[in-house]
């Protein structure tokens, strides 16, 4: 390869540290075989093969029940085909331009979306092609496809009343959380109150609260919002607090002789040294409020995806059922996806070499 | 730089620890008194256990006397100040904070948020570090996190500099650089440096005045006076005679380790 032998030239004429690392892991690979490379073409290719073997199983094996608007689902695998289809051609690009790490991401999951449009054309057998999975309880991908867009307006108020609840909650038991488990982590008196708190609510499940908050709130929407609350505020407490109490005391002592002053102390050294902690109660309480939610929607309160849910099912609407299940599937995932984010981006400190790129 | 003169003075100080478990009292040090002024590097010597942190760490003010004083100036020591800096033998840097922030950290403290970049700046290129300024503790050698974490304490200019066997957990080369390194600042500054090292060659190589300190309880067996013209060649008689006899005190003998 022509241009490997460049970057080896490049590398001894110049010095090797002049190198940057991609450059380096570049050189010291291996060189791809032709045999290497044509299994990575076919890799690449699978999930664009498997996208049409699902088309054609829709296509050409006859429906066992009668279906309505048909192209639904067609419109939205080809979707997913083209936008696989982008996604490479950008890879490729990328990769020819001298950045490998989009080609590298898309070689490593191709295998997965191939098998994600198998399992599509596997479901859409099983349900509208054969009727194995018991009709009409469980419905072919096009009718969920359908309910989705036809109810699109309810499903998007539903989510917006869904989203805001669990911020509300979220929001307030992860400032409170903050607050007492620092204070508890840093000082013998506050712990010595809100330790039997903590060791009497503790062993609670949250969701067990809710009948309680049906009967006792004034708006269900406040005793949800409540309940959500707690739960963050119990995981962020404990997680704060055990953060802020094993903070090294070498670090203490270093920060003092550097005139620290306590307050200091509190702000500059413990709570960023606490911080793998407390996100990770961060994200602990997230998990504990989207079941809090779900449940509270689904018993309580009159609004938002788990209260459309119980509503689709009483109607026996199974479709409009499933499409709020994959509606809640999104936007769960994209909240502990931003969590994810954010907890990476504060504690990038942690991470050795590898980041210095 | 100010070089404001000081005499650290230790009269008659005790230290004894309360041990977690049991009801006994182990006696760190006892009855220490000592008189030491700007411009003197004084090395601790000592097997482990014969209290020679707990000196630093008093005069540091991060633990109070049980019996005695410790003065600067006249003025008792009553807590910490960025004016009696330390550096510890592991290097406690903020692993959250990059190279340049622990840096700046101590004048981030006292806001003195003008003068902070470029006091930074003059800092990194005393140790040469320009191209890790970005970086994270935990992508350091140990050699560069201890570099850090001296110019992180003399970025004050303290009047009284600590070295808790700064250069203990370093490989021999990289502590021989470091020694000179630390002698250079010192011989610049003519600040008082008191450094705690459990290295003969080390203290002498480095003091101007060496105590040797035997344990349990914790005091000063020998005030030894060091001519830095004759001691900068490790293999000069002056050294090997030092050597011996602080070998000798510590009740090894001179001659087989020698």
């Amino acid at each position: 390869m022509p241009q490997k032998e460049a970057l080896q030239n490049a590398a001894e004429s110049l010095q090797i540290g002049g190198l940057t690392r991609k450059q380096l892991q570049k050189l010291e690979s291996k060189e791809k075989t032709k045999k290497d490379k044509r299994f990575e073409a076919v890799t690449l290719s699978l999930p664009i093969l498997c996208g049409l073997i699902a088309v054609a199983e829709y296509l050409y094996i006859p429906d066992n029940r009668p279906n309505h608007d048909p192209h639904m689902y067609l419109y939205v695998l080809f979707g997913f085909i083209a936008a696989y289809v982008i996604y490479l051609v950008v890879a490729l690009i990328r990769q020819a331009g001298g950045e490998s790490a989009v080609y590298e991401k898309v070689h490593y999951k191709a295998p997965r979306y191939a098998a994600l449009f198998l399992l599509a054309a596997l479901y859409d057998y099983l349900t509208l092609k054969t009727g194995i999975l018991t009709q009409p309880f469980v419905p072919c991908m096009n009718f969920i496809i359908c309910a989705a867009v036809g109810d699109r307006m309810m499903l998007w108020d539903c989510t917006i009343h869904t989203l805001l609840l669990l911020f509300l909650g979220y929001s307030i038991g992860v400032l409170l959380g903050l607050i007492t488990g620092i204070a508890c982590g840093y000082s013998k008196r506050c712990r010595y109150w809100v330790d039997p708190v903590i060791n009497f609510l503790g062993p609670i499940p949250t969701s067990t609260w809710i009948p309680i908050m049906m009967v006792v709130a004034s708006s269900l929407f406040g005793g949800a919002v409540f309940i959500i609350a707690l739960g963050s505020w119990f995981a962020v407490t404990v997680a704060s607090m055990t953060g802020v109490h094993n903070v090294d005391k070498d670090l203490f002592d270093a920060a003092r002789t550097l005139g620290a002053k306590e307050r200091q102390l509190v702000f500059r050294v413990a709570i960023p040294h606490a911080m793998p902690s407390i996100l990770q109660g961060c994200t602990q309480a997230m998990g504990s409020s989207c079941t809090a939610i779900m449940i509270a929607e689904m018993l309580g309160v009159k609004s938002g995806l788990g209260w459309y849910m119980t509503w689709a099912k009483a109607w026996a609407s199974y479709d409009k059922m499933f499409a709020a299940l994959f509606v809640i599937c999104l936007i769960f995932t994209l909240v502990t996806k931003s969590l994810d984010l954010v907890k990476r981006h504060v504690l990038r400190w942690q991470t050795g070499v590898e980041s210095n790129g | 730089m100010d070089n404001e003169k000081v005499v650290l003075e230790l009269s008659h100080v005790s230290k004894s620890f309360a041990k977690i478990d049991t009801d006994e009292v182990t006696q760190a040090i006892y009855d220490i008194s000592i008189t030491m002024e700007s411009g003197e590097f004084i090395s601790l010597v000592g097997p482990s256990g014969c209290g020679k942190s707990t000196i630093l760490r008093l005069v540091a003010g991060l633990i109070m006397p049980t019996t005695g004083k410790v003065t600067v100036n006249g003025q008792e020591v009553t807590g910490t100040s960025p004016d009696r800096g330390m550096v510890f033998q592991k290097p406690t840097l903020f692993p959250w904070l990059t190279v340049e922030k622990n840096i700046g950290f101590s004048l981030t403290l006292q806001g003195r948020q003008k003068e902070k970049a470029g006091r930074i700046e003059e800092m990194i290129s005393l140790i040469g570090l320009e191209k890790f300024r970005e970086d994270y503790p935990n992508q350091l050698s140990g050699g560069m996190a201890q570099r850090v974490a001296l110019v992180r304490t003399l970025i004050n200019e303290p009047n009284i500099l600590l070295l808790d066997e700064p250069l203990g957990a370093l490989d021999a080369f990289t502590r021989m650089n470091m020694q000179d390194e630390i002698i250079k600042m010192w011989e610049k500054r003519q600040h008082l440096a008191l450094m705690v090292t459990h290295d003969v060659d080390e203290a002498i190589y480095m003091g101007t005045r060496v105590l040797v300190m035997d344990s349990s309880p914790g005091r000063i067996l020998a005030d030894i006076p060091i001519d830095k013209a004759l001691t900068r060649d490790r293999s000069s008689d002056t050294f090997v005679a030092h050597r011996n006899d602080i070998l000798r005190k510590l009740h090894f003998s001179g001659s087989a380790a020698g």
